[in-house]
């Protein structure tokens, strides 16, 4: 036997010079680039991205003082302009506040003399005549920060509860939408129609018709965003069953475990770094969603948002700017953390 | 090739008359391809005894372990363990008495090596226990006593299977098998992917491990040297076919040249699939 095994090189039937190893690429590969490309012109043209390409360039120009003004530099600096000076203090017009005792203010709140200018019709001369008005305001110097921040946390709690939501509505899906655990094709496509469907639909939409349902408020927000959720995890959970090792869940097969058994015991512990990962994504996903499904009244900081752009308040839609993205950056540290203590 | 009276009479000898732990009738398994890789395969195995299958790749010798618990359906014969015939009734039954060994250890790698240890007995507690990876006391504690059998310490035991070496990830595989105390092993060319002297080590600790409990095992093998020296019992295949049956000092050179004739240019190097592990 150990003869053969030496001269089974020398028996093969045909010698190496007339073996053909072929080139990685061929023509049909070459075909596929071409067309590729050919779509991106026509889609490139449609798009405007030349239009998008000079301008751009145009802005960088004119920021390093090549050329003296741009158009998307004008209307870029007047919005940085507008958001900026930051509003984070809260103020409230003395005369509005009936009950305040001025020995006893709240903490860290001060009182303001502002003068105001109108200009009033004099009856007499039928001009406007400018009129100065002492006006006295309550100001808590972080009070809006404060009240930012606390619909920061209501959207926050928003995302958990969408992500439990997700998390739960998905791990059934996921079971039967992956096709080795699924117990017949009906199920299998059954599932996988609903996953398709309540990733297809934008949250924002379903939150708009939950909100109809459920009222204004957060109830509708994390119903939203869960569902969405949902569709996400739903096929990717049921993906990486199916792409999970089969070798462990065969053994525990042939032990006589069931299917749920071998899913805990043998498929699990493989899918564990991904499934992770992708919860702290919806996780994350949803804290930003959150945002933005407030515009239609699914509550947290969407709403707050919405007034204050509505109204003009721009310093105002600055602070909530930078207390979502800072929120964001700080969960990507907190997940990358959580993430490299299960998974490594 | 043997005759069907030569063949019966090898096992008798082996057997000596005692009931049949194993019994294999006929047994026919034609794929839909048309490959039958079970070509009538009739034999009896006594309790305890340490049975090779050995043949070339492709023989159908894995497929006759795969019948014994019902991983692969037959297409006709009759699969007998003591007095339960193996059909859809009693296949669960007949899988918890059963244990496997497998070629490339089939652990789960991402978890240690006591989880994968413990996964041996989760079809025989509840569910919930499963879930949580809770397994009852005297089940853990027995699950050490097996890591501690199959030569390994309790240092391994958190550790990850893909952080062992291949012969320790297979006694992993046999602590999992030997967790429950089974009546039947199944090997599934348990060492073929590790070295030659690990390998020896891997089968005498399979060996010496069943017959302490007098479990029967059923094992397969592609190499005749090793088949020598383990079985108390070979039984060659050849394309689905029993071609020898007797014990390792009947199976001499004319036995392992009828087994591999023809095929020295297909025969399975074992180098090949070796893997340098320590």
């Amino acid at each position: 036997m150990r003869d053969a095994d030496l001269a089974i090189g020398a028996h093969h039937p045909r010698p190496a010079k007339d073996w053909h190893l072929p080139a990685p690429y061929d023509w049909r590969a070459a075909l596929a680039v071409l067309l590729i490309a050919l779509a991106l012109i026509w889609s490139g043209n449609r798009m405007e991205v030349g239009k998008m390409l000079s301008l751009t360039g145009e802005a960088v120009l004119s920021a390093v003082g090549v050329q003296e003004t741009s158009q998307v530099g004008r209307g870029l600096g007047r919005m940085l302009g507008a958001l900026l000076p930051l509003v984070i203090e809260d103020r409230q017009e003395v005369a509005r506040l009936p009950g305040l005792d001025r020995d006893a203010l709240p903490l860290f709140t001060r009182i303001e003399m502002v003068e105001v200018t109108t200009f009033r019709m004099n009856a007499e001369t039928l001009k406007a005549e400018p009129q100065v008005a002492v006006k006295e305001y309550l100001v808590h110097p972080f009070g809006y920060l404060i009240k930012v921040l606390g619909k920061m946390v209501e959207t926050f709690e928003i995302a958990v509860w969408a992500t439990i939501i997700s998390v739960i509505l998905s791990l059934p899906l996921a079971f039967y939408g992956a096709r080795n655990y699924t117990p017949n094709r009906f199920t299998y496509s059954a599932s996988r129609g609903v996953v398709s469907f309540l990733r297809a639909m934008p949250e924002l939409i379903i939150a708009m018709f939950l909100v109809l349902g459920f009222g204004f408020g957060a109830i509708a927000g994390y119903l939203a965003l869960g569902l969405h959720g949902a569709g996400f995890l739903g096929k990717f959970y049921a993906e990486d069953i199916e792409a999970a090792d089969r070798k462990p869940q065969e053994a525990l097969t042939a032990l006589g475990a069931g299917k749920l058994r071998v899913l805990r015991a043998a498929v699990l512990p493989q899918v564990a770094p991904s499934y992770v990962a992708y919860t702290l994504y919806i996780l994350d996903r949803n804290v930003r969603m959150a945002a933005v499904i407030g515009l239609v009244g699914a509550g947290g900081i969407g709403q707050e948002l919405k007034g204050r752009y509505d109204t003009f308040e721009y310093g105002h839609v600055g602070t909530i700017l930078l207390v979502i993205f800072l929120t964001v950056f700080m969960l990507d540290q907190v997940s990358a953390r959580v993430r490299a203590r299960l998974i490594g | 090739m043997m005759s069907g009276a030569a063949i019966f009479t090898a096992a008798q000898a082996i057997g000596g008359g005692v009931q049949p732990h194993l019994s294999f009738r006929d047994l026919r398994k034609v794929y839909p391809d048309g490959v039958a890789a079970l070509d009538g395969v009739s034999a009896e195995v006594p309790r305890g005894q340490f049975c090779v299958v050995l043949g070339p790749s492709g023989s159908g010798k894995s497929t006759l372990l795969r019948v014994v618990n019902g991983l692969t359906e037959l297409t006709s014969g009759r699969m007998q363990m003591g007095d339960a015939v193996l059909d859809r009734a009693n296949l669960r039954m007949i899988r918890r008495k059963v244990a496997m060994v497998h070629q490339l250890f089939n652990l789960v790698e991402r978890a240690s090596v006591a989880s994968n240890v413990l996964a041996g007995a989760v079809a025989e507690v509840p569910f919930w226990r499963v879930a949580l990876g809770w397994y009852p006391n005297a089940l853990r504690q027995r699950a050490c006593e097996v890591v501690a059998r199959v030569g390994l310490d309790g240092i391994h035991l958190p550790r990850r299977a893909a952080a062992l070496s291949g012969g320790q990830q297979q006694r992993v595989g046999i602590a999992r098998a030997f967790l429950l105390r089974p009546e039947v092993i199944l090997a599934d060319e348990p060492v073929a992917s590790l070295d030659p002297a690990i390998s020896r080590e891997v089968l005498g600790l399979l060996r010496e491990a069943a017959r302490e409990q007098s479990a029967t095992v059923l094992c397969s093998l592609h190499q005749t040297d090793l088949a020598r020296e383990f079985a108390d019992r070979i039984i060659g295949m050849r394309k689905g076919r029993v071609v020898f049956d007797g014990p390792p000092h009947l199976f001499d050179s004319a036995a392992e040249a009828k087994l591999y004739e023809g095929l020295t240019a297909q025969v399975e190097k074992p180098n090949a699939e070796e893997r340098a592990y320590a």
